[in-house]
Protein backbone atom coordinates (compact mmCIF):
# COMPACT_ATOMS: atom_id res chain seq x y z
CA UNK A 1 0.00 0.00 0.00
CA UNK A 2 2.77 2.45 0.92
CA UNK A 3 4.49 1.53 -2.35
CA UNK A 4 1.27 2.43 -4.15
CA UNK A 5 1.03 5.79 -2.38
CA UNK A 6 4.67 6.60 -3.12
CA UNK A 7 4.10 5.69 -6.76
CA UNK A 8 1.06 8.01 -6.89
CA UNK A 9 3.09 10.82 -5.32
CA UNK A 10 5.78 10.34 -7.97
CA UNK A 11 3.12 10.43 -10.70
CA UNK A 12 1.86 13.77 -9.39
CA UNK A 13 5.33 15.25 -8.98
CA UNK A 14 6.68 14.20 -12.37
CA UNK A 15 4.17 16.10 -14.51
CA UNK A 16 4.00 19.80 -15.19
CA UNK A 17 0.39 20.14 -14.09
CA UNK A 18 1.54 19.81 -10.51
CA UNK A 19 3.79 22.88 -10.75
CA UNK A 20 0.99 24.82 -12.44
CA UNK A 21 -1.38 23.96 -9.56
CA UNK A 22 1.24 25.02 -7.01
CA UNK A 23 1.86 28.31 -8.79
CA UNK A 24 -1.85 29.05 -9.11
CA UNK A 25 -2.41 28.28 -5.41
CA UNK A 26 0.38 30.63 -4.38
CA UNK A 27 -0.79 33.40 -6.72
CA UNK A 28 -4.50 33.15 -5.84
CA UNK A 29 -3.90 33.14 -2.09
CA UNK A 30 -1.23 35.84 -2.27
CA UNK A 31 -3.33 38.18 -4.40
CA UNK A 32 -6.44 37.61 -2.26
CA UNK A 33 -4.62 38.37 1.00
CA UNK A 34 -2.85 41.41 -0.42
CA UNK A 35 -6.13 42.68 -1.88
CA UNK A 36 -7.99 42.22 1.40
CA UNK A 37 -5.36 43.90 3.55
CA UNK A 38 -4.72 46.68 1.03
CA UNK A 39 -8.36 47.59 0.57
CA UNK A 40 -9.34 47.67 4.26
CA UNK A 41 -9.03 50.47 6.81
CA UNK A 42 -7.05 50.20 10.04
CA UNK A 43 -10.04 49.49 12.25
CA UNK A 44 -11.21 46.63 10.07
CA UNK A 45 -7.69 45.22 9.76
CA UNK A 46 -7.57 44.79 13.53
CA UNK A 47 -10.85 42.87 13.74
CA UNK A 48 -10.93 39.13 14.34
CA UNK A 49 -13.51 38.67 11.56
CA UNK A 50 -11.19 40.26 9.05
CA UNK A 51 -8.26 38.13 10.10
CA UNK A 52 -10.36 34.97 9.96
CA UNK A 53 -11.25 36.06 6.42
CA UNK A 54 -7.54 36.24 5.60
CA UNK A 55 -7.10 32.65 6.78
CA UNK A 56 -10.08 31.71 4.59
CA UNK A 57 -8.12 32.95 1.58
CA UNK A 58 -5.95 29.85 1.98
CA UNK A 59 -9.13 27.98 1.08
CA UNK A 60 -8.33 28.64 -2.59
CA UNK A 61 -6.21 25.54 -2.11
CA UNK A 62 -9.43 23.49 -2.04
CA UNK A 63 -10.23 24.50 -5.62
CA UNK A 64 -6.84 23.19 -6.73
CA UNK A 65 -7.29 20.14 -4.51
CA UNK A 66 -10.52 19.10 -6.23
CA UNK A 67 -8.95 19.58 -9.68
CA UNK A 68 -5.92 17.57 -8.60
CA UNK A 69 -8.15 14.89 -7.07
CA UNK A 70 -10.04 14.52 -10.34
CA UNK A 71 -6.96 14.56 -12.55
CA UNK A 72 -4.89 12.02 -10.61
CA UNK A 73 -7.56 9.50 -11.54
CA UNK A 74 -8.69 10.67 -14.97
CA UNK A 75 -5.25 11.33 -16.42
CA UNK A 76 -4.66 7.56 -16.21
CA UNK A 77 -7.58 6.95 -18.56
CA UNK A 78 -6.72 9.88 -20.78
CA UNK A 79 -3.18 8.68 -21.44
CA UNK A 80 -3.82 4.97 -21.05
CA UNK A 81 -1.43 4.73 -18.10
CA UNK A 82 -4.18 2.89 -16.23
CA UNK A 83 -2.86 -0.24 -18.00
CA UNK A 84 0.64 -0.21 -16.45
CA UNK A 85 -0.86 0.99 -13.16
CA UNK A 86 -3.21 -2.02 -13.01
CA UNK A 87 -0.47 -4.41 -14.14
CA UNK A 88 1.56 -3.29 -11.12
CA UNK A 89 -1.45 -3.45 -8.76
CA UNK A 90 -4.25 -5.60 -10.17
CA UNK A 91 -6.46 -5.07 -7.09
CA UNK A 92 -8.25 -2.04 -8.45
CA UNK A 93 -9.73 -0.95 -5.12
CA UNK A 94 -6.18 -0.70 -3.77
CA UNK A 95 -5.26 1.61 -6.64
CA UNK A 96 -8.20 3.85 -5.72
CA UNK A 97 -7.19 3.73 -2.05
CA UNK A 98 -3.60 4.71 -2.88
CA UNK A 99 -4.85 7.63 -4.96
CA UNK A 100 -7.15 8.74 -2.12
CA UNK A 101 -4.27 8.71 0.37
CA UNK A 102 -2.03 10.59 -2.08
CA UNK A 103 -4.82 13.14 -2.63
CA UNK A 104 -5.15 13.67 1.15
CA UNK A 105 -1.41 14.28 1.49
CA UNK A 106 -1.17 16.62 -1.49
CA UNK A 107 -4.32 18.50 -0.42
CA UNK A 108 -2.77 19.00 3.01
CA UNK A 109 0.39 20.25 1.33
CA UNK A 110 -1.59 22.73 -0.80
CA UNK A 111 -3.50 23.98 2.24
CA UNK A 112 -0.29 24.35 4.27
CA UNK A 113 1.30 26.30 1.43
CA UNK A 114 -1.85 28.46 1.27
CA UNK A 115 -1.65 29.13 5.01
CA UNK A 116 2.06 29.88 4.73
CA UNK A 117 1.30 32.47 2.02
CA UNK A 118 -1.41 34.00 4.21
CA UNK A 119 1.10 34.28 7.05
CA UNK A 120 3.94 35.49 4.82
CA UNK A 121 1.86 38.23 3.19
CA UNK A 122 -0.59 39.05 5.98
CA UNK A 123 1.55 39.08 9.14
CA UNK A 124 4.28 41.54 8.04
CA UNK A 125 1.72 43.83 6.42
CA UNK A 126 -0.53 43.88 9.49
CA UNK A 127 2.42 44.59 11.75
CA UNK A 128 3.69 47.37 9.51
CA UNK A 129 0.31 49.13 9.74
CA UNK A 130 0.27 48.46 13.49
CA UNK A 131 -2.90 46.36 13.40
CA UNK A 132 -3.72 44.21 16.40
CA UNK A 133 -3.05 40.58 15.35
CA UNK A 134 -5.31 37.89 16.83
CA UNK A 135 -3.11 34.84 16.80
CA UNK A 136 -5.38 33.14 19.28
CA UNK A 137 -7.54 30.02 19.33
CA UNK A 138 -10.07 31.22 16.76
CA UNK A 139 -7.52 31.85 14.06
CA UNK A 140 -5.82 28.55 14.83
CA UNK A 141 -9.14 26.70 14.65
CA UNK A 142 -9.96 28.31 11.31
CA UNK A 143 -6.55 27.28 9.98
CA UNK A 144 -7.27 23.66 10.97
CA UNK A 145 -10.67 23.94 9.31
CA UNK A 146 -8.97 25.11 6.11
CA UNK A 147 -6.71 22.06 6.23
CA UNK A 148 -9.67 19.71 6.72
CA UNK A 149 -11.91 21.25 4.07
CA UNK A 150 -9.09 21.17 1.52
CA UNK A 151 -8.69 17.46 2.20
CA UNK A 152 -12.46 16.98 1.77
CA UNK A 153 -12.35 18.73 -1.64
CA UNK A 154 -9.37 16.63 -2.71
CA UNK A 155 -11.16 13.43 -1.70
CA UNK A 156 -14.42 14.28 -3.46
CA UNK A 157 -12.29 15.04 -6.53
CA UNK A 158 -10.87 11.49 -6.44
CA UNK A 159 -14.39 10.09 -5.98
CA UNK A 160 -15.74 12.06 -8.95
CA UNK A 161 -12.71 11.06 -11.03
CA UNK A 162 -13.19 7.34 -10.30
CA UNK A 163 -16.90 7.61 -11.04
CA UNK A 164 -16.69 9.59 -14.28
CA UNK A 165 -13.24 8.42 -15.54
CA UNK A 166 -13.29 10.76 -18.55
CA UNK A 167 -11.09 13.77 -17.75
CA UNK A 168 -12.97 16.45 -19.66
CA UNK A 169 -16.38 15.20 -18.50
CA UNK A 170 -15.25 15.05 -14.88
CA UNK A 171 -13.66 18.53 -14.82
CA UNK A 172 -16.35 20.32 -16.84
CA UNK A 173 -19.13 18.36 -15.15
CA UNK A 174 -17.85 19.29 -11.70
CA UNK A 175 -17.62 23.00 -12.59
CA UNK A 176 -21.12 22.93 -14.09
CA UNK A 177 -22.41 21.09 -11.04
CA UNK A 178 -20.85 23.55 -8.58
CA UNK A 179 -21.77 26.75 -10.36
CA UNK A 180 -25.01 25.84 -12.11
CA UNK A 181 -26.61 22.47 -11.53
CA UNK A 182 -26.61 22.56 -7.75
CA UNK A 183 -28.12 26.06 -7.69
CA UNK A 184 -30.83 24.94 -10.13
CA UNK A 185 -31.48 21.92 -7.90
CA UNK A 186 -31.83 24.19 -4.88
CA UNK A 187 -34.42 26.16 -6.87
CA UNK A 188 -36.27 22.99 -7.83
CA UNK A 189 -36.21 21.76 -4.23
CA UNK A 190 -37.70 25.13 -3.23
CA UNK A 191 -40.48 24.80 -5.80
CA UNK A 192 -41.22 21.31 -4.52
CA UNK A 193 -41.37 22.75 -1.00
CA UNK A 194 -38.55 20.50 0.22
CA UNK A 195 -35.84 23.15 0.46
CA UNK A 196 -34.84 21.55 3.76
CA UNK A 197 -32.96 19.02 1.62
CA UNK A 198 -30.83 21.69 -0.10
CA UNK A 199 -28.07 21.87 2.56
CA UNK A 200 -27.47 18.17 2.08
CA UNK A 201 -26.38 18.61 -1.55
CA UNK A 202 -22.68 17.78 -1.87
CA UNK A 203 -21.19 21.20 -2.44
CA UNK A 204 -23.58 22.87 0.00
CA UNK A 205 -22.27 20.43 2.59
CA UNK A 206 -18.67 21.22 1.58
CA UNK A 207 -19.54 24.92 1.86
CA UNK A 208 -20.70 24.29 5.42
CA UNK A 209 -17.46 22.44 6.12
CA UNK A 210 -15.26 25.50 5.52
CA UNK A 211 -16.05 26.72 9.05
CA UNK A 212 -17.38 30.04 7.76
CA UNK A 213 -21.02 29.25 8.54
CA UNK A 214 -23.99 30.44 6.51
CA UNK A 215 -27.72 30.84 6.99
CA UNK A 216 -28.78 28.24 4.46
CA UNK A 217 -26.09 25.72 5.39
CA UNK A 218 -25.64 22.84 7.77
CA UNK A 219 -23.56 23.56 10.85
CA UNK A 220 -19.88 22.62 10.81
CA UNK A 221 -19.60 18.97 11.84
CA UNK A 222 -22.79 17.84 10.06
CA UNK A 223 -21.36 19.58 7.00
CA UNK A 224 -18.14 17.59 7.31
CA UNK A 225 -20.11 14.38 7.83
CA UNK A 226 -22.41 14.88 4.83
CA UNK A 227 -19.41 15.78 2.62
CA UNK A 228 -17.70 12.56 3.63
CA UNK A 229 -20.88 10.59 3.03
CA UNK A 230 -21.15 11.96 -0.53
CA UNK A 231 -17.47 11.20 -1.14
CA UNK A 232 -17.94 7.65 0.13
CA UNK A 233 -21.04 7.11 -2.00
CA UNK A 234 -19.49 8.47 -5.23
CA UNK A 235 -16.21 6.72 -4.48
CA UNK A 236 -17.76 3.32 -3.82
CA UNK A 237 -19.97 3.43 -6.91
CA UNK A 238 -16.96 4.62 -8.93
CA UNK A 239 -14.68 1.89 -7.54
CA UNK A 240 -17.26 -0.76 -8.42
CA UNK A 241 -17.46 0.73 -11.91
CA UNK A 242 -13.68 0.57 -12.23
CA UNK A 243 -13.59 -3.01 -10.95
CA UNK A 244 -15.99 -4.09 -13.68
CA UNK A 245 -14.46 -2.06 -16.47
CA UNK A 246 -12.55 -3.77 -19.28
CA UNK A 247 -9.27 -1.95 -19.82
CA UNK A 248 -8.84 -2.20 -23.59
CA UNK B 1 2.85 -21.48 -17.39
CA UNK B 2 0.16 -19.55 -19.26
CA UNK B 3 -3.13 -21.35 -19.75
CA UNK B 4 -6.15 -20.07 -21.62
CA UNK B 5 -9.21 -22.24 -21.12
CA UNK B 6 -12.33 -21.84 -23.19
CA UNK B 7 -12.01 -18.07 -23.20
CA UNK B 8 -14.89 -16.08 -24.67
CA UNK B 9 -15.39 -12.33 -24.78
CA UNK B 10 -17.84 -10.12 -26.62
CA UNK B 11 -17.73 -6.36 -26.97
CA UNK B 12 -21.29 -5.40 -27.83
CA UNK B 13 -22.09 -7.22 -31.05
CA UNK B 14 -18.48 -8.07 -31.78
CA UNK B 15 -17.35 -11.52 -30.77
CA UNK B 16 -13.71 -10.84 -29.99
CA UNK B 17 -12.74 -14.26 -28.61
CA UNK B 18 -14.87 -17.42 -28.92
CA UNK B 19 -14.01 -20.49 -26.88
CA UNK B 20 -10.24 -20.13 -27.22
CA UNK B 21 -7.95 -22.58 -25.43
CA UNK B 22 -4.18 -22.91 -25.59
CA UNK B 23 -1.15 -23.36 -23.37
CA UNK B 24 2.24 -21.73 -23.32
CA UNK B 25 4.87 -24.10 -21.99
CA UNK B 26 7.60 -22.92 -19.60
CA UNK B 27 10.86 -21.83 -21.16
CA UNK B 28 9.54 -21.43 -24.69
CA UNK B 29 8.96 -18.47 -26.98
CA UNK B 30 5.49 -18.79 -28.37
CA UNK B 31 4.27 -16.70 -31.27
CA UNK B 32 0.64 -15.65 -30.93
CA UNK B 33 -0.48 -15.03 -34.47
CA UNK B 34 -3.54 -13.90 -36.31
CA UNK B 35 -4.68 -11.15 -38.63
CA UNK B 36 -5.59 -7.76 -37.20
CA UNK B 37 -8.83 -8.07 -35.28
CA UNK B 38 -8.41 -11.80 -34.63
CA UNK B 39 -8.73 -11.31 -30.87
CA UNK B 40 -5.04 -11.33 -29.91
CA UNK B 41 -5.07 -8.18 -27.78
CA UNK B 42 -8.31 -9.15 -26.05
CA UNK B 43 -6.79 -12.53 -25.17
CA UNK B 44 -3.55 -11.00 -23.89
CA UNK B 45 -5.47 -8.42 -21.85
CA UNK B 46 -7.60 -11.21 -20.37
CA UNK B 47 -4.45 -13.09 -19.38
CA UNK B 48 -3.25 -9.93 -17.63
CA UNK B 49 -6.49 -9.37 -15.71
CA UNK B 50 -7.36 -6.18 -17.60
CA UNK B 51 -10.35 -7.59 -19.49
CA UNK B 52 -13.06 -9.65 -17.79
CA UNK B 53 -13.89 -12.75 -19.86
CA UNK B 54 -17.57 -13.54 -20.43
CA UNK B 55 -16.69 -17.17 -19.81
CA UNK B 56 -13.62 -19.35 -19.49
CA UNK B 57 -10.49 -18.47 -17.57
CA UNK B 58 -6.85 -17.56 -17.86
CA UNK B 59 -4.05 -18.63 -15.57
CA UNK B 60 -0.48 -17.34 -15.30
CA UNK B 61 2.06 -19.20 -13.17
CA UNK B 62 -0.74 -21.25 -11.66
CA UNK B 63 -3.18 -18.50 -10.67
CA UNK B 64 -5.29 -15.80 -12.30
CA UNK B 65 -3.12 -12.68 -12.81
CA UNK B 66 -5.05 -10.73 -10.18
CA UNK B 67 -4.05 -13.21 -7.51
CA UNK B 68 -0.32 -12.92 -8.24
CA UNK B 69 1.69 -11.59 -5.35
CA UNK B 70 3.95 -8.73 -6.56
CA UNK B 71 2.91 -9.28 -10.20
CA UNK B 72 5.65 -7.15 -11.83
CA UNK B 73 8.22 -9.51 -10.31
CA UNK B 74 6.55 -12.49 -11.96
CA UNK B 75 5.09 -11.25 -15.27
CA UNK B 76 6.22 -8.42 -17.54
CA UNK B 77 3.98 -7.07 -20.29
CA UNK B 78 4.26 -4.72 -23.24
CA UNK B 79 0.87 -3.72 -24.59
CA UNK B 80 0.32 -0.52 -26.54
CA UNK B 81 3.38 1.66 -26.82
CA UNK B 82 1.26 4.77 -26.30
CA UNK B 83 0.30 4.00 -22.71
CA UNK B 84 2.69 6.55 -21.23
CA UNK B 85 2.04 10.08 -19.95
CA UNK B 86 3.52 12.26 -22.72
CA UNK B 87 4.71 14.90 -20.28
CA UNK B 88 6.72 12.50 -18.15
CA UNK B 89 10.32 11.61 -18.96
CA UNK B 90 11.15 8.03 -19.82
CA UNK B 91 13.12 7.69 -16.60
CA UNK B 92 10.27 9.05 -14.48
CA UNK B 93 7.76 6.74 -16.19
CA UNK B 94 9.91 3.82 -15.07
CA UNK B 95 10.47 5.29 -11.61
CA UNK B 96 6.70 5.45 -11.08
CA UNK B 97 6.35 1.77 -11.98
CA UNK B 98 9.43 0.76 -9.98
CA UNK B 99 7.97 2.53 -6.95
CA UNK B 100 4.66 0.69 -7.35
CA UNK B 101 6.53 -2.62 -7.53
CA UNK B 102 8.78 -1.79 -4.60
CA UNK B 103 11.91 -1.85 -6.77
CA UNK B 104 14.97 0.33 -6.19
CA UNK B 105 15.83 3.28 -8.42
CA UNK B 106 19.01 1.55 -9.54
CA UNK B 107 16.87 -1.03 -11.34
CA UNK B 108 15.43 1.77 -13.50
CA UNK B 109 18.92 2.65 -14.73
CA UNK B 110 19.65 -1.02 -15.41
CA UNK B 111 16.64 -1.54 -17.66
CA UNK B 112 17.22 1.81 -19.39
CA UNK B 113 20.70 0.59 -20.29
CA UNK B 114 19.37 -2.81 -21.35
CA UNK B 115 17.00 -1.27 -23.93
CA UNK B 116 19.64 1.33 -24.93
CA UNK B 117 17.52 4.27 -23.84
CA UNK B 118 19.81 5.79 -21.19
CA UNK B 119 20.76 8.75 -23.37
CA UNK B 120 17.12 9.73 -23.90
CA UNK B 121 15.96 8.97 -20.34
CA UNK B 122 15.72 12.62 -19.34
CA UNK B 123 13.58 13.61 -22.32
CA UNK B 124 9.82 13.77 -22.14
CA UNK B 125 8.12 10.82 -23.80
CA UNK B 126 6.19 13.22 -26.05
CA UNK B 127 9.37 13.57 -28.13
CA UNK B 128 10.05 9.84 -28.42
CA UNK B 129 9.74 7.99 -31.71
CA UNK B 130 7.44 4.96 -31.84
CA UNK B 131 10.50 2.73 -31.71
CA UNK B 132 11.75 4.48 -28.55
CA UNK B 133 8.33 4.05 -26.96
CA UNK B 134 8.44 0.35 -27.74
CA UNK B 135 11.84 0.16 -26.04
CA UNK B 136 10.47 2.06 -23.05
CA UNK B 137 7.59 -0.43 -22.89
CA UNK B 138 10.09 -3.31 -22.93
CA UNK B 139 12.11 -1.62 -20.19
CA UNK B 140 8.95 -1.38 -18.08
CA UNK B 141 8.18 -5.05 -18.68
CA UNK B 142 11.69 -6.06 -17.61
CA UNK B 143 11.77 -3.92 -14.44
CA UNK B 144 10.83 -6.74 -12.10
CA UNK B 145 13.08 -9.31 -13.84
CA UNK B 146 9.98 -11.45 -14.49
CA UNK B 147 10.01 -15.10 -15.55
CA UNK B 148 7.10 -14.58 -17.93
CA UNK B 149 6.87 -11.93 -20.66
CA UNK B 150 3.72 -11.07 -22.60
CA UNK B 151 4.32 -8.81 -25.59
CA UNK B 152 1.61 -7.45 -27.87
CA UNK B 153 2.95 -6.58 -31.33
CA UNK B 154 6.31 -5.35 -29.97
CA UNK B 155 7.71 -4.98 -33.48
CA UNK B 156 5.09 -2.40 -34.50
CA UNK B 157 6.76 0.85 -35.41
CA UNK B 158 10.27 -0.59 -35.34
CA UNK B 159 12.50 -0.15 -38.36
CA UNK B 160 14.35 -3.22 -39.72
CA UNK B 161 17.32 -2.56 -37.44
CA UNK B 162 14.92 -2.26 -34.50
CA UNK B 163 13.23 -5.52 -35.40
CA UNK B 164 16.58 -7.28 -35.51
CA UNK B 165 17.49 -5.73 -32.14
CA UNK B 166 14.17 -6.94 -30.70
CA UNK B 167 14.69 -10.42 -32.09
CA UNK B 168 18.15 -10.64 -30.52
CA UNK B 169 16.82 -9.35 -27.20
CA UNK B 170 13.96 -11.87 -27.15
CA UNK B 171 16.35 -14.69 -27.95
CA UNK B 172 18.67 -13.59 -25.16
CA UNK B 173 15.76 -13.38 -22.73
CA UNK B 174 14.51 -16.82 -23.74
CA UNK B 175 18.01 -18.24 -23.38
CA UNK B 176 17.83 -17.15 -19.72
CA UNK B 177 14.92 -19.56 -19.36
CA UNK B 178 12.07 -17.07 -19.50
CA UNK B 179 8.71 -17.90 -20.98
CA UNK B 180 7.66 -15.47 -23.71
CA UNK B 181 4.33 -15.04 -25.45
CA UNK B 182 4.65 -12.58 -28.31
CA UNK B 183 1.84 -11.58 -30.64
CA UNK B 184 2.15 -10.51 -34.23
CA UNK B 185 0.03 -10.26 -37.35
CA UNK B 186 3.04 -11.08 -39.51
CA UNK B 187 4.26 -14.68 -39.29
CA UNK B 188 7.58 -13.97 -40.97
CA UNK B 189 8.35 -11.37 -38.32
CA UNK B 190 8.49 -13.95 -35.55
CA UNK B 191 9.28 -17.09 -37.58
CA UNK B 192 12.99 -16.92 -36.79
CA UNK B 193 12.44 -16.23 -33.11
CA UNK B 194 9.67 -18.47 -31.83
CA UNK B 195 9.66 -22.15 -30.87
CA UNK B 196 5.94 -22.61 -31.08
CA UNK B 197 3.00 -20.83 -32.62
CA UNK B 198 -0.61 -20.37 -31.62
CA UNK B 199 -2.58 -19.16 -34.62
CA UNK B 200 -6.04 -17.69 -34.12
CA UNK B 201 -8.62 -16.23 -36.43
CA UNK B 202 -11.95 -14.64 -35.54
CA UNK B 203 -11.34 -15.44 -31.91
CA UNK B 204 -10.90 -19.16 -32.53
CA UNK B 205 -7.86 -21.42 -32.45
CA UNK B 206 -6.65 -22.38 -35.93
CA UNK B 207 -3.42 -24.14 -35.07
CA UNK B 208 -1.18 -24.72 -32.11
CA UNK B 209 2.08 -26.30 -33.17
CA UNK B 210 5.84 -26.23 -33.07
CA UNK B 211 7.33 -23.74 -35.53
CA UNK B 212 9.09 -26.64 -37.26
CA UNK B 213 5.71 -28.20 -38.09
CA UNK B 214 4.45 -24.99 -39.58
CA UNK B 215 7.61 -24.71 -41.65
CA UNK B 216 7.09 -28.30 -42.81
CA UNK B 217 3.59 -27.31 -43.84
CA UNK B 218 5.16 -24.60 -45.92
CA UNK B 219 6.57 -27.32 -48.18
CA UNK B 220 4.20 -26.90 -51.07
CA UNK B 221 4.66 -28.80 -54.32
CA UNK B 222 7.35 -30.46 -56.36
CA UNK B 223 8.37 -28.61 -59.49
CA UNK B 224 9.14 -30.83 -62.43
CA UNK B 225 9.91 -30.24 -66.13
CA UNK B 226 10.28 -32.92 -68.77
CA UNK B 227 10.55 -33.05 -72.60
CA UNK B 228 8.15 -36.00 -72.38
CA UNK B 229 5.49 -34.20 -70.45
CA UNK B 230 2.52 -36.24 -71.69
CA UNK B 231 3.95 -39.53 -70.36
CA UNK B 232 5.02 -37.90 -67.10
CA UNK B 233 1.52 -36.56 -66.57
CA UNK B 234 0.08 -39.97 -67.31
CA UNK B 235 2.27 -41.82 -64.83
CA UNK B 236 1.77 -39.18 -62.12
CA UNK B 237 -1.99 -39.31 -62.63
CA UNK B 238 -1.88 -43.13 -62.41
CA UNK B 239 -0.31 -42.77 -58.92
CA UNK B 240 -3.10 -40.40 -57.97
CA UNK B 241 -0.94 -37.28 -57.48
CA UNK B 242 -2.73 -33.99 -58.01
CA UNK B 243 -0.91 -31.77 -60.46
CA UNK B 244 -1.18 -28.42 -62.11
CA UNK B 245 0.78 -26.62 -64.77
CA UNK B 246 2.36 -23.20 -64.73
CA UNK B 247 4.73 -21.73 -67.35
CA UNK B 248 5.55 -25.11 -68.86
CA UNK B 249 6.36 -26.57 -65.44
CA UNK B 250 4.32 -29.23 -63.67
CA UNK B 251 3.56 -28.69 -59.99
CA UNK B 252 2.96 -32.02 -58.28
CA UNK B 253 1.61 -32.47 -54.80
CA UNK B 254 4.10 -35.11 -53.80
CA UNK B 255 7.61 -35.23 -52.42
CA UNK B 256 10.37 -34.70 -55.05
CA UNK B 257 11.82 -38.11 -54.12
CA UNK B 258 8.57 -39.83 -55.18
CA UNK B 259 8.39 -37.90 -58.45
CA UNK B 260 12.01 -38.68 -59.28
CA UNK B 261 11.57 -42.38 -58.53
CA UNK B 262 8.46 -42.54 -60.65
CA UNK B 263 10.19 -40.86 -63.60
CA UNK B 264 13.16 -43.26 -63.34
CA UNK B 265 10.91 -46.30 -63.12
CA UNK B 266 9.18 -45.23 -66.33
CA UNK B 267 12.34 -44.11 -68.09
CA UNK B 268 11.21 -40.52 -68.42
CA UNK B 269 13.87 -37.84 -68.89
CA UNK B 270 13.63 -34.93 -66.46
CA UNK B 271 15.10 -31.48 -67.15
CA UNK B 272 14.22 -30.06 -63.78
CA UNK B 273 13.16 -31.39 -60.42
CA UNK B 274 12.82 -29.20 -57.34
CA UNK B 275 10.80 -28.02 -54.40
CA UNK B 276 8.33 -25.19 -54.82
CA UNK B 277 8.15 -23.73 -51.33
CA UNK B 278 5.10 -21.76 -50.35
CA UNK B 279 6.12 -18.65 -48.46
CA UNK B 280 5.31 -18.36 -44.79
CA UNK B 281 2.83 -15.66 -45.61
CA UNK B 282 1.03 -18.00 -48.01
CA UNK B 283 0.83 -20.65 -45.29
CA UNK B 284 -0.43 -18.07 -42.84
CA UNK B 285 -3.02 -16.73 -45.26
CA UNK B 286 -4.14 -20.24 -46.06
CA UNK B 287 -4.54 -21.11 -42.38
CA UNK B 288 -6.49 -17.98 -41.68
CA UNK B 289 -8.68 -18.26 -44.74
CA UNK B 290 -6.82 -15.58 -46.66
CA UNK B 291 -8.88 -12.81 -45.15
CA UNK B 292 -8.52 -10.21 -42.48
CA UNK B 293 -11.31 -8.66 -40.50
CA UNK B 294 -10.11 -5.16 -41.20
Amino acid sequence: MSAGVYSEWLKIRTTRGWYAYLTVTILLVGVAVAGDVGSSDDERRSSLDFQLGLVDAAGFASLLAVILGITIVTTEFRHGTITPTLLAEPQRELVVAAKAVAAVLVSLLFALIGLAIVAAVGLPWLSIVDAEVHLDGDVGTRALQVLLVTVLWGLIGVAVGVLVQSQIAALVGTLIWIFLAENLLIGVLGLLDIDGAAPYLPFQALDAADGNGGDELLSYWPGVGVSLAWTALLGLVGTERLRRRDIT
Amino acid sequence: MIEVENLSKRFGKTEAVAGLSFRVEPGTITGFLGPNGAGKSTTLRSILGLVHPDSGRTVVLGVPYRQLDRPLHRVGAVLEASEVHPGRSGRNHLRVLAAAAGLPRSRVEEVLALVELSAAAKRRVKGYSLGMRQRLGLAAALLGDPEVLVLDEPANGLDPAGIRWLRDLLRALAAQGRTILVSSHVLAEVAQTVDRVVIIHRGRLIQQAAMAEVLAGAQGATRVRSPDEARLRESLAREGFALSEADGVLLVEAAPERVGELAAANGIVLHELGVERATLEEVFLELTGGETTE
